[in-house]
């Protein structure tokens, strides 16, 4: 499957929902998909922390969309995260990853057991129940309102080539996606984010 | 104590992954409705988790120990310096005078040095009175919009201060 293909049919049904990207081909092809800077958050550091920090956010808007984007370079750093997702097993958080079998924004050296890494078996193993495989647009379509519109933690395994041109980075500073990011949330889920610590205290 | 100070800073959510000192003061949070708890799988996992319920509206805590706290410093560096969000960290600290393990050794000799080394700001709370300190800091941390970490000796976690 080509993952821009695959961007174009999540961007396409995304909704009011928020996506957080793992550094890389994923936010770089996710940028390039959608041009959006308020309803994502491309996480440009940490690659492998994106399902926790949207599981952060999955608990506090427990009505909004979380989608995450992980690719697998970030996945193989952190795959304990597994454990945490399914304690949590947060309704509205649905982790999609992104394999690539490469770390393909740096030169697409091969991950580590890159064929025999079978991910789903992985989560699986940690108890997550609904785990899904796609391997081609067909079945994205397929499969797509079982993993999306339905209510429960999804981790879903999106088998793609590694791209040959690389997308590039996303053009937006830190801060500002900070904010753009934070005011659609507090906007769309009717949540307090950003405080004045000495008007508004946080025990109030 | 230290629990009722995390009321009164607000926090609502803490994320833990425990060393010996710091294991009553986790149970005490796990016990306690007043908080969602959530054991991580490695403290990197409780800097993320705790950045992200900074755009849920929550309130956190990553609790973890020293050690734990310096494998963090990329993400820290990375997440919260970066992306300027808050976060709330308490750890402990090992390796000094009075701590017996000799793993600790290189906590005692670098960790407060390694925190100055990236600018990050530490309380230091060796004796019971300055418990009373930790809502001061949490607000200090939300008003800088970038992380803080408060430093627990043995003697004060374990009720000996």
């Amino acid at each position: 499957m080509d993952l821009r293909d695959c961007f174009k049919y999540f961007a396409g049904r995304q909704g009011d929902g928020v996506v957080i990207t793992s550094a890389g081909v994923t936010s770089g092809t996710w940028w390039r998909t959608t041009h959006d800077m308020d309803q994502v958050f491309y996480l440009g550091a940490s690659m492998s922390m994106i399902s926790m920090f949207g599981a952060g956010i999955a608990m506090g808007a427990p009505k909004l969309p979380v989608w995450v984007f992980m690719g697998d370079g970030a996945f193989v750093m952190n795959p304990g995260m597994l454990m945490v997702e399914r304690d949590l097993n947060l309704p509205n958080l649905k982790h999609f990853l992104v394999s690539n079998r490469v770390y393909n924004a740096t030169g697409a050296a091969r991950l580590a057991n890159a064929k025999r890494n079978d991910y789903a078996a992985i989560a699986r193993a940690v108890g997550i129940e609904r785990v899904f495989e796609i391997d081609s647009l067909e079945g994205l379509h397929g499969q797509f309102d079982k993993i999306v519109s339905e209510p429960g933690h999804t981790f879903t395994v999106l088998e793609v080539e590694p791209l040959r041109e690389k997308p590039g980075g996303v053009p937006i500073d830190d801060v500002e996606s900070k904010f753009r990011f934070g005011r659609y949330i507090e906007r769309k889920a009717g949540i307090k984010i950003f405080r004045h610590p000495a008007l508004e205290p946080m025990n109030r | 104590m230290i629990v009722e100070q995390l009321v009164q800073s607000g926090i609502k959510l803490v994320a833990s992954l425990p060393d010996d000192w710091i294991a009553p003061l986790i149970d005490a949070v796990d016990k306690d409705d007043r908080f969602k708890h959530v054991p991580v799988n490695r403290e990197e996992s409780a800097v993320g988790l705790c950045s992200g319920a900074f755009f849920g509206g929550i309130p956190s805590l990553a609790l973890m120990g020293a050690s734990g706290l310096t494998t963090c410093i990329y993400a820290i560096t990375k997440i919260n310096y970066s992306y300027h969000i808050p976060l709330f960290i308490f750890a402990t600290l090992r390796g000094v005078i009075g701590d017996p393990r000799p793993h600790h050794i290189s906590n005692g000799l670098y960790l407060t040095k390694l925190l100055d080394s990236i600018s990050l700001p530490f309380l230091l709370v060796e004796e019971r009175k300055t418990i009373e300190r930790i809502p001061a800091a949490f607000k200090h941390c939300q008003a800088m919009n970038r992380p803080e970490v408060v430093l627990f000796s043995e003697a004060v976690l374990l009720g000996e201060a």
